[in-house]
């Protein structure tokens, strides 16, 4: 649905894209995750439209963002970095200066802007003027305004931005249920909407792409799921010798003393059940007691900063 | 290329509807209806004449000064706020974009301009005026004050700051008026091309109630050049 190949763009002598290639495939949310500057929106500005690419093809729904410009903007909702609002519109002026725009047919026009009040939960301000709803409500006018035509692509940079937690949850929710029905790209630094709303993430740091992968697979090739932390009661170094005995395991790594003379260690193994039962059964057999024993899974966020900072090192 | 008159129109609704819920519109209306209808006491009604001639001839330059006050957000204000991006993201052409707000401008100047209706009726009502030359006096304010629009609109784009675009507005409107009187302070062809680039000699003949034909294309080559450069420097701000 979404193409991006080898896609750069330069302001003058800085190059904030470059060469970055990636896919989304129909009915999919991709996250575009990076730190600040990274080139999240300048790749949405190419994706609709906004912004021509220096180079490289980039095609949205089937139509190419430079020769057919009309077509991609027929076929897509943008939700731009600042929402663009007129501070001086009731919502609802606001909303059928869009669907004019927008090319929605005056006779549906009525219908399809309240269903979009209804769905973002904007009835209740539509009289009031956009400048004078809070932050929040702003955002989601932003929203309501690249949801209105009903577009089969969605381009959101940053959806959540400014919202509560309360109003935050709710818009993943929303964002989550039009998946299968439309193709999304977000656009996030806030990795928890990441694992939590997208199919599938594409980090970029310093206009490059540092990672592709779907959300699971990114986070377990990084720590294979095998690392584990155990906390035995005993002796420390007579139960570090026994643990790197255990089948299965192939590195031990003492952690420190707790209270109570218990130990700490981070385990490398092989991720088999069996490995873990071996460890229990070591720490049985030696009468000692284990208080812990559970899998390392690396979260978004420590592999988001060890694929940023290793790029950062080289 | 195609122009959809219903996008047209809804921008141009946007804009008319900023005019009206804003204090800088009720500003403008404001002071074009106490400057005009002062003139058109003191001078129509002293002189007795059945004329609106030197209504139009005295307020003309007010436009100058109203001018950039009602074109300096036409783009300046989207850029600013974030909300060229929609419209560049929208299905619309440029020229949909600059002929939707052109238009919305020319509707408000048509609600300041109802008001010399009243000045109007006095007239006729209490004398006999010649309606030939005050057709003549109505065409040629109206196309000054529809170039002018059109120069505010494109000096709009240039800037994102509203005052940046009101100043340049202020300043191109104000050489294209007095470039004229250097025309006449030097002989020869040089003179004559300066006069014939001034907004001031090019007035003249329709408020002595006289239509020439360049003066009009005159009027409608700067409305064009007007709007054709929005669109050109629109055009090379997607690149």
């Amino acid at each position: 649905m979404i193409e991006v190949k080898d896609l750069v763009r330069t302001y003058g002598p800085f190059t904030a894209v470059d060469k970055i290639s990636f896919s989304v495939p129909k009915g999919t949310i991709l996250g575009l995750l990076g730190p600040n500057g990274a080139g999240k929106t300048t790749s949405m500005r190419v994706l609709t439209t906004s912004l021509p690419p220096s180079a490289g093809k980039v095609t949205v729904a089937g139509y190419d963002v430079t020769d057919q410009a009309q077509e991609v903007r027929r076929h897509i909702g943008y939700l731009p970095e600042i929402p663009p609002i007129y501070h001086d519109m009731t919502l609802i002026s606001y909303l059928k200066f869009v669907a004019d725009i927008r090319e929605i047919p005056q006779d549906k026009k009525a219908d399809r802007i309240g269903e979009v009040l209804e769905m973002i939960d904007l009835t209740d301000v539509s009289k009031r003027l956009i400048g004078h709803l809070s932050l929040g409500y702003r955002q989601r006018v932003g929203l309501a305004q690249a949801l209105l035509h009903d577009p089969e692509v969605l381009i959101l940079d940053e959806p959540t931005r400014g919202l509560d937690p309360k109003q935050i949850l709710e818009i993943r929710k929303l964002i989550k249920s039009l998946s299968g029905r439309k193709t999304i790209i977000l656009s996030t630094h806030i990795l928890p909407e990441v694992s939590s709303t997208c199919d599938n993430v594409v980090i970029i740091d310093r206009g490059k792409v540092v990672a592709a992968d779907s959300v699971e697979n990114l986070s377990q090739r990084l720590t294979g799921g095998k690392t584990l932390e155990v906390q035995v009661k005993g002796p420390g170094a007579e139960v570090e010798r026994a643990l790197a005995k255990c089948e299965g395991v192939s590195a031990v790594r003492p952690l420190g003393k707790e209270s109570k003379g218990a130990s700490r260690f981070e385990l490398s193994t092989d991720g088999s059940d069996e490995t873990r039962e071996a460890i229990f059964q070591c720490v049985v057999k030696n009468k000692w007691a284990l208080y812990q024993l559970s899998p390392v899974g690396m979260s978004l966020e420590e592999v988001f900063v060890k694929l940023t900072t290793k790029e950062g090192a080289s | 290329m195609s122009l959809s008159w219903n996008k047209i129109w809804a921008l141009a609704k946007k804009e008319i509807g900023y005019y009206f819920a804003s204090p800088v519109g009720y500003l403008v209306l404001a002071a074009f209806f106490f400057v005009t209808g002062l003139f058109f006491a003191l001078i129509v009604l002293g002189s007795r004449a059945a004329s609106m001639v030197p209504v139009f001839q005295n307020t003309v330059i007010l436009l100058l000064f109203l001018t950039p006050g009602i074109t300096m957000r036409l783009w300046s204000e989207e850029e600013k706020s974030g909300t060229a991006e929609l419209l560049r993201t929208s299905p619309l052409t440029l020229w949909e974009i600059v002929l939707g707000k052109y238009l919305g401008v020319c509707v408000f100047f048509a609600v300041m301009l109802s008001a010399t209706l009243v000045y109007l009726l006095v007239i006729v009502l209490n004398g006999n005026p010649d309606w030939g030359p005050l057709f003549a006096n109505y065409l040629g304010y109206v196309l000054v004050s529809l170039s002018f629009f059109a120069l505010g609109l494109f000096v709009s784009t240039l800037s994102d700051n509203q005052m940046v675009s009101m100043v340049l507005t202020w300043v191109l409107l104000l050489v294209l008026w007095i470039v004229g009187a250097t025309g006449n302070l030097m002989t020869g062809p040089v003179g004559d091309f300066l006069k014939s680039l001034s907004i001031y000699d090019q007035t003249d003949d329709f408020f002595k109630g006289v239509i020439d034909l360049t003066h009009v294309l005159y009027f409608l080559s700067l409305i064009f050049i007007g709007l054709f450069f929005s669109v050109k420097v629109l055009e090379s701000k997607r690149s």
